[in-house]
């Protein structure tokens, strides 16, 4: 019977407020409470530009990941034509011998932080090629250090996204002030000296201009045009014709 | 290059056993004066002939002047360890209207020690990128070639990995993954 009390009273606005408070509203909508390090991974982690890197037939896969039905762009994966611009490198297709100083130049020109996902077999472990072959080089991470591997060969391109979605979370936990150690990598990454010696190109660009391509040596053309028998003058024009 | 060889490895073995009979293309060289031998043909039944080195360049000349103006593939394999190269020509006619084109494979048999053949690249231009690989894989020379470097392996690369005495150097990027 008692009309409540101040007490209650004010015990029963704040229980059940007549309408939304606008301070906490006004605080939740426009205010982010958050870490340096989270804002920063999360800027990074939403914007991984890929380079666009393909060596065989994995990249058929990226390719179908590029186009309009898995479309990467949502995960925020920005295709670049240039080493200088990317962060992220996904060997897609075999290296061989021949492609890995240019892998690792890339992969070197790249700014760091950079991270590589292994796709397919090859890249992993040399597939297929890893029985026999006297150039495949056996698994990508002997030459750059790997972050994620994608078994598969080639993998589906909902692959290529489950390790991309799994670098994000890798790249969620880094911390600036780990940055130093982090950068310095931990993985298997071993890097020999082969005591080779450097060799002077053997391409020099002047290909079918070269004057080796002008006309037979003497000794050839000699050869060719040996006068055998009755058939040998028709012969002949024919292959002046040619 | 590899189906060549497959295709052509059991052949070489009933060579020697049965008595050949020298195809339209091997006999037309006979009466012609050129030297050569007819080898049995393959299972697809084409043509084939063995041919000196040194001979190679007149053969090639004369089959050009027969009709034969496409040079189709140009490869080599090798027989086995210790014995001899082999640089083969697959050789077809192409004129309009052909449904079945009149084919032959020359085969040049070269020692293991200097395998060295002329180039018919100066007849044929397709043989360009075919010699290269042929001397990129096996190491056989074709003299004459306008551009003879390695066309697959690292332009240092030492030895020819497609020769059946290859030992694959122990680099650490070839060994294997664990």
């Amino acid at each position: 019977m008692n009309s409540p009390t101040f007490e209650q009273q004010q015990q029963e606005k704040i229980l059940n407020p007549s309408s939304s408070t606008q301070i906490t509203q006004d605080l939740s909508e426009n205010v982010i409470l958050t870490t340096v390090d989270d804002i920063y991974n999360w800027a990074r982690l939403s914007s991984l530009w890929p380079m666009l890197y393909g060596t065989a037939c994995c990249f058929i896969e990226v390719a179908a990941l590029i186009g309009s039905r898995f479309d990467f762009d949502r995960y925020g994966l920005v295709p670049r034509s240039s080493p200088r611009q990317s962060d992220l490198i996904i060997t897609a297709g075999t290296v061989t011998m021949k492609m890995a100083p240019a892998l690792v130049r890339l992969y070197e020109e790249m700014p760091e932080p950079k991270y590589v996902i292994a796709m397919g077999a090859c890249t992993i472990t040399g597939g297929m090629f890893s029985t026999d072959s006297t150039t495949a080089v056996r698994g990508v991470d002997k030459l750059i250090p790997v972050d994620v591997y994608i078994p598969g060969c080639p993998p589906r391109p909902e692959a290529i996204f489950d390790a991309v979605i799994k670098l994000r979370k890798k790249i969620s936990n880094q911390s600036i002030q780990e940055r130093a150690t982090s950068i310095e990598q931990t993985h298997r990454f071993y890097s020999t000296r082969h005591n080779m010696k450097a060799v002077a190109p053997i391409l020099d660009g002047t290909y079918i201009q070269s004057a080796t391509r002008q006309a037979p040596p003497k000794e050839l053309a000699e050869a060719m045009g040996m006068p055998l028998d009755a058939i040998e003058s028709t012969e002949k024009k024919e292959v002046e014709r040619g | 290059m590899a189906e060549e060889q497959g295709k052509q490895a059991p052949q070489e073995s009933e060579v020697k056993s049965e008595i050949v009979v020298a195809g339209k293309t091997s006999s037309w060289l006979t009466e012609n004066g050129f030297d050569n031998e007819a080898l049995a043909p393959d299972v697809s039944n084409i043509e084939m002939i063995k041919v000196d080195a040194d001979l190679l360049l007149p053969i090639a000349t004369a089959l050009y002047g027969y009709g034969y103006n496409y040079l189709q593939c140009q490869g080599a394999y090798d027989l086995g360890a210790g014995k001899e190269l082999v640089s083969f020509y697959h050789l077809i006619k192409v004129a309009d209207d052909v449904k079945q084109p009149d084919e032959v494979r020359l085969k040049v048999f070269l020692p293991r020690d200097n395998p060295q053949v002329p180039s018919v690249y100066w007849i044929w231009k397709a043989a360009d990128w075919q010699e290269r690989e042929s001397y990129d894989m096996f190491g056989i020379i074709y003299e004459g070639h306008p551009n003879l470097k390695r066309i697959l392996m690292n332009e240092d690369w030492i030895g020819y990995p497609l020769r059946k005495d290859y030992v694959s150097p122990d680099f650490y990027e070839l060994q294997d993954a664990y």
